[in-house]
């Protein structure tokens, strides 16, 4: 048994998706630390989405997602070979790519689904699907393990932000004051 | 100059600031400090919205008075203040402050759809814009009290010895101002007596579910706005310390 000074006390991580507007994809935009999926969300909301637009938010555990870069791909020549096992049913998945080497604040992005009965099984036929030139590095989501905020949070979750000048910088008058003195102190 | 229906409306508009202020900063004394870093941003979310909402409620006394929310706010003496109690005690550990945040979240929950109804509209329209952030701020905060309450042995000890401290001051809540009789005889402002037992109604099964009893009350007389702890003198201290240093600053 481990003392309490080296067991790991973190909270599992999640990854949140955030659809700015509804038709857009949800992008992968970072991860919190949760104790369950839905402070998950909350979390989430508050970290990543207060002030951006946001419609709808996702998240998922990370133990949930099977992630492949093309060089873990092109080095692991049997992937695919994995057994699925006898009697497992076939699922809805959500496949993610990241298809740029630019900076960017989001990471992969939410291209389609596949029915599936295994997340490697999903990859394979998604490779088929949603080829693209540059595939960096593929997500495959279980669709039931994602949490996904209701149309009826939009409100309370995601539009405030329009309308309260409060949570925006220039309100406090203090930074334009600041940057005032900066400018006229020889 | 004020009729004497508008003086009382700006003392409620200044004691729902004053509320909304106090606790602001008390909730954003926990940035930097909060349990994890994901909760430290929310918090202070959190801190920033009940800010914002004050100075919405101070406007709108600025509108009746003339006076400054800054004036009000920095050069005040503490004395003046109109908050309750319950929102100017120290901020103890995560269990106290969650459970003062829930249950004034709680009374937001019941009160700005009605405050939305009021025949004051510059009351009303401010209510409309408040509230989806407080029915955000009532999950977030119901989502922990629940999580502590159901939580491991010392978490739920923590919870109910935060709210066997606090519950005595949720009766000050619910005690009208002077004159208050005339603002709800106008319209302006509902029943505290209809608001309290909707308030009991949303926070008694949530306490039950959360496994945390609702201590008995002991019957004390209902503490005036005018009468405060210790604390709030140091906090008002703390909030007050920069801007005194020159009063003629431009902010």
């Amino acid at each position: 048994m481990s003392d309490s000074s080296t067991r790991d006390t973190q909270w599992p991580r999640f990854e949140l998706f955030q659809q700015e507007r509804p038709g857009k994809a949800h992008v992968n935009v970072g991860s919190v630390h949760a104790p369950d999926g839905e402070m998950a969300l909350l979390n989430g909301r508050d970290v990543f989405v207060r002030r951006p637009e946001c419609h709808n938010l996702w998240a998922v555990s990370a133990r949930h997602i099977l992630a492949k870069t093309a060089a873990e791909l092109g080095a692991e020549a049997n992937w695919q070979d994995a057994p699925v096992p006898a009697g497992t049913a076939p699922q809805l998945y959500r496949i993610f790519q990241k298809t740029t080497q630019r900076r960017s604040m989001s990471y992969v992005t939410h291209v389609g689904d596949v029915v599936a009965r295994t997340a490697v099984e999903a990859l394979k036929l998604a490779q088929e699907q949603f080829a693209a030139a540059n595939v960096f590095v593929w997500w495959v989501v279980p669709a039931a393990a994602i949490l996904v905020s209701n149309e009826a949070d939009v409100e309370s979750m995601f539009q405030p932000a329009r309308d309260k000048t409060y949570r925006q910088p220039q309100e406090y008058r203090t930074v334009t004051q600041m940057q005032e003195i900066k400018r006229t102190t020889p | 100059m004020m009729n004497e229906l508008q003086r009382l409306l700006a003392n409620k508009l200044l004691s729902l600031a004053d509320d909304e202020l106090i606790l602001a900063h008390r909730n954003s004394e926990w940035t930097g400090h909060a349990p994890i870093l994901e909760e430290d941003i929310a918090f202070a979310n959190i801190a920033q919205d009940e800010l914002g909402h004050a100075t919405l409620w101070y406007r709108l006394r600025t509108a009746l008075t003339g006076e400054e929310p800054d004036e009000l706010v920095f050069f005040r003496a503490a004395a003046d203040f109109s908050n309750v109690q319950l929102v100017e005690l120290p901020k103890g550990d995560w269990a106290f402050t969650m459970i003062r945040q829930y249950l004034f979240d709680a009374l937001e929950t019941v009160r700005l759809p009605v405050y939305m109804e009021s025949e004051y509209r510059p009351l009303a329209e401010t209510a409309a814009k408040i509230r989806p952030e407080e029915i955000y701020h009532y999950r977030h905060t119901a989502a922990w009290v629940k999580r502590l309450g159901l939580g491991t042995v010392e978490s739920h000890r923590r919870m109910q010895t935060a709210l066997n401290e606090l519950w005595p001051y949720t009766r000050q809540l619910f005690a009208p101002l002077p004159g208050e009789a005339a603002l709800i005889e106008a319209g302006y402002l509902p029943d505290l007596t209809r608001l309290e037992m909707d308030w009991w109604a949303e926070v008694e099964p949530f306490f039950t579910a959360a496994n945390l009893i609702i201590p008995a009350f002991t019957e004390t007389a209902v503490i005036s706005r005018t009468d405060h702890t210790s604390h709030l003198a140091d906090l008002v201290a703390d909030l007050q310390a920069v801007a005194r240093l020159d009063r003629q600053a431009v902010w």
